[in-house]
């Protein structure tokens, strides 16, 4: 089947929104590789249709295919879920649980547990650091002179003086890097999980 | 787990294998492969999420890619088994029938124990 400009416009219409989809979550050639790709399985299955219904034979095509968004989906869950388990860097690890958290409710949920020990693992070892340049608004916050420790970290105006001294600055580090490393371990335990359950 | 998701999770496990096994007889484009996996199995539910995991089994060294001008008016991705590809499908394949062969067997015995 020849296609007509209304024919050749849906084709372009459809891998435009696949190229958007995919722009976010694949490197660039490799998106690019991508939408060539589906765009000659398009052509072939056009090539081969004898339908005298142009339309119709088209529609019926791309609905085989799969929407953009879907077709995006299945190339990202790809990607990003096999780089972040295989180099276990935390830019593909944050990439893919983001994905898992916008297409799932179990990704919902896991990221939001995620999320906050990845902020308390940072919020620990900003006190380390804030310590040693504001030493008189970082530290443990007791009720009182000699009463219970209320809260560790920073208070801007200092309402007295804090205790704990410079193991703060140990005590934040160790918090801190326990809680990211642990965070991040269950990241990938749970990326783990995803794979296995992944639709193709 | 319902029927409907045990069979989703028979499909997912059997169509990395089913892709090599397609590709295994010689080099085959996308499509060509899509058309093969239809004619012998309903592994293949939406076309456009076979590209993806074309890609990772290429991304895993088991296919090799190379895109293909001339052919059509149009050029053609074209994979082929790499040696890695090869063995893995024969381990594939040993485990698979092993898999089956074990279940048939059970199958085999329940099937006498009730009669």
């Amino acid at each position: 089947m020849i296609l007509s400009e209304a024919g050749e416009s849906r084709i372009r219409g459809y891998l435009y929104v696949l190229q958007q989809s995919l722009a976010g979550a694949l490197p660039r050639e490799v998106a690019q590789d991508a939408v060539r790709e589906i765009e000659s399985h398009v052509r072939d299955r056009v090539a081969a249709t004898s339908a005298a219904d142009e339309r119709g034979a088209l529609e019926a095509i791309l609905a085989e295919l799969g929407t953009p968004l879907r077709v995006a989906q299945a190339y990202s869950a790809e990607r990003t879920l096999d780089e972040a388990l295989v180099t276990g860097r935390v830019v593909p690890v944050l990439r893919a649980t983001w994905h898992a958290a916008v297409t799932s409710i179990a990704g919902f949920f896991a990221a939001l547990g995620l999320l906050v020990g990845y902020v308390a693992g940072l919020a620990f070892i900003a006190i380390a650091v804030l310590k040693p340049i504001f030493p008189h608004n970082v530290g443990v916050w007791r009720d009182g002179p000699f009463g219970m420790p209320t809260s560790l970290g920073a208070k801007f105006p200092a309402p007295g003086e804090p205790s704990g001294g410079y193991w703060v600055m140990l005590v934040g580090l160790a918090l801190g890097l326990a809680a990211l490393v642990f965070t991040h371990r269950g990241a990938k335990r749970f990326l783990a999980w995803v794979r296995q359950r992944k639709a193709p | 787990m319902s029927r409907d998701t045990w069979q989703e999770q028979l499909r997912r496990g059997s169509l990395d294998l089913a892709i090599l096994l397609t590709v295994s007889a010689g080099p085959k484009y996308g499509l060509s492969i899509i058309q093969h996996l239809e004619a012998f199995t309903d592994l293949v539910v939406t076309e456009g999420t076979i590209y993806p995991i074309l890609g990772r089994l290429t991304r895993d060294g088991l296919l090799a890619a190379e895109w293909v001008e001339g052919e059509a008016p149009h050029a053609r991705k074209y994979y082929r088994l790499t040696r890695q590809g090869v063995k893995r499908l024969a381990d594939m394949s040993d485990e698979w029938r092993g898999f089956t062969r074990k279940i048939e067997r059970l199958m085999a015995a329940v099937e006498k124990e009730r009669t």
